[in-house]
């Protein structure tokens, strides 16, 4: 069983999953261009409910758009996502503002689009995590976007000091990193995600099959189980 | 591919690790080069990278990780490709703070230029190293052979593809960056002869690194470019 724990809707999205062998996928709206997130809302939660073996529907709001608690609300319980995404940098907030408190304290799993600049760096995601210690969260890219590894120490910090933040391997280029997190923090705090289409799920899913130091439960728990057990 | 000893970080990067990942990914040769930047933290930094490649012949290459503030950073270069055969000057903007076209920095690449060797960028998202930042060094020094690390990083890829249809001494350089179609456009928009492979290793992995290639589904013959014989030709014209 293999599941991604986060894409987002695109033609082929279900070629690309059965191209790589994925069996299940966290579904996730895209940034709202001329709609809004209640509309892209609704479209994933109807995407999920005619493929409910293999997808699953996230919601996605910006916290400073008025309503967005209702919204949320809404997604969470009509339409049945299973989570709230959040991506600070592609609608401009920072993830430590007080007006995403409230969505936080809805009490669902939370992915945050991190490693940006500003808005969503891994320490500021940790911070917002500690301040709703009863709820998931995770983060995206390993927790930082560098491809000088400048952001790897931050995503550590983070992780070590945060027990119920995780972290998504999309796009981490450096294997030594994702064996470490495991090694030092153990397999449970890492997730499996290509961010299809950003990312080519063929080539993200080899950082976790291919990684030497993983062994077969560590494999089973990023691919699936943490997933599974996490966003549902 | 890195060698270096940093108790700082922690880091033992072994010429012995990078071979046995070559090994593992059926990878001829690797070029080596140090994380820190001559003469700074190590002075003996030359020294270190040659020692790696002499303990593995045929298996590793050299480039001098300069620090181009140093007075002595050219006396630094000559040495390495006179002295050690070095095949390459390879500097990193997030280190040096150097930015890629002030003069400090394009005396090297000069310097580089006129034995041959090509210089290699650290291109990626952060300030200093972008590809409109590098492409200033190219402009400047049109007799060299600037490539363009990670080509472009998360963010700036487009922009590293760009930059290159503008400025025919610019290559692309795959290691690190995440995406398989952009190897095929680079490939497509700038001709095969462009683009060169590379795996950052030995943390990252060279096994996924040369997947990620194969991923972008080029023809036979721009595939055998890009995995070998641009870099094999770049490292050959070295006097």
């Amino acid at each position: 069983m293999i599941v991604d724990s986060l894409v987002f809707p695109c033609r082929d999205l279900v070629e690309r999953l059965d191209a790589a062998g994925i069996d299940r996928a966290v579904l996730c709206p895209p940034r709202a261009r001329g709609e809004t997130y209640a509309q892209l809302n609704d479209r994933v939660a109807v995407a999920a409910r005619a493929l409910p073996d293999r997808l699953v529907a996230f919601c996605r709001v910006d916290p400073l758009v008025p309503g967005a608690v209702g919204e949320a609300r809404r997604a969470l319980g009509q339409l049945g996502c299973r989570g709230l995404f959040l991506h600070p940098w592609e609608d401009a907030f920072r993830v430590t503002d007080r007006a995403v408190d409230p969505l936080c304290a809805l009490g669902a799993p939370v992915i945050v689009a991190t490693g940006y600049p500003w808005v969503a760096e891994a320490l500021q995601v940790a911070e917002l995590a500690r301040r709703h210690p009863g709820t998931t969260f995770v983060a995206t890219n390993g927790g930082q976007l560098n491809i000088s590894g400048l952001g790897q120490t931050d995503a550590e910090l983070a992780v070590a000091s945060t027990p119920n933040l995780h972290l998504q391997t999309a796009g981490v280029y450096r294997e030594d990193f994702l064996e470490g997190i495991v090694a030092r923090h153990g397999a449970e705090r890492l997730l499996f995600a290509s961010a299809c289409p950003v990312f080519d799920p063929r080539l993200e899913l080899l950082r976790v099959m291919w990684a030497p130091a993983f062994t077969d439960a560590d494999q089973a728990a990023i691919l699936a189980g943490n997933a599974e057990r996490l966003l549902g | 591919m890195h060698v270096d000893h940093l108790p700082a970080l922690g880091w033992e990067l072994e010429a012995a690790a990078c071979v046995r990942r070559l090994d593992e990914a059926g990878i001829d040769k690797g070029v080596v080069m140090t994380i820190v930047d001559a003469p700074e933290v190590n002075p003996d930094a030359l020294e270190l990278i040659a020692n790696a490649c002499a303990a593995f012949p045929g298996r590793l290459e050299a480039f001098a990780r300069l620090h181009p503030w140093y007075d002595e950073a050219v006396e630094l270069l000559e040495r390495a490709i006179s002295g050690y055969g070095f095949k390459g000057l390879k500097l990193h903007p997030v280190t040096t703070i150097a930015h890629p076209a002030v003069e400090e920095t394009l005396r090297l690449i000069r310097a580089a230029a006129a034995r041959g060797a090509p210089t290699l960028f650290h291109c990626g998202d952060e300030p200093l190293t972008t590809p409109l930042a590098i492409a200033r060094a190219a402009e400047a020094c049109p007799q060299a052979t600037i490539v363009l690390g990670h080509m472009g990083g998360y963010f700036h890829v487009d922009e590293a593809i760009e930059t290159a249809e503008r400025l025919p001494n610019l290559m692309l350089e795959s290691s690190a960056m995440p995406y398989p179609a952009k190897i095929r456009e680079a490939v497509v928009r700038l001709g095969p002869e462009r683009v060169l492979f590379a795996s950052d290793g030995p943390a990252c992995s060279p096994r996924i690194e040369l997947e990620k290639v194969r991923l972008a589904g080029l023809e036979p013959q721009a595939e055998r470019l890009v995995l070998g014989g641009n870099a094999r030709r770049l490292l050959e014209r070295v006097r």
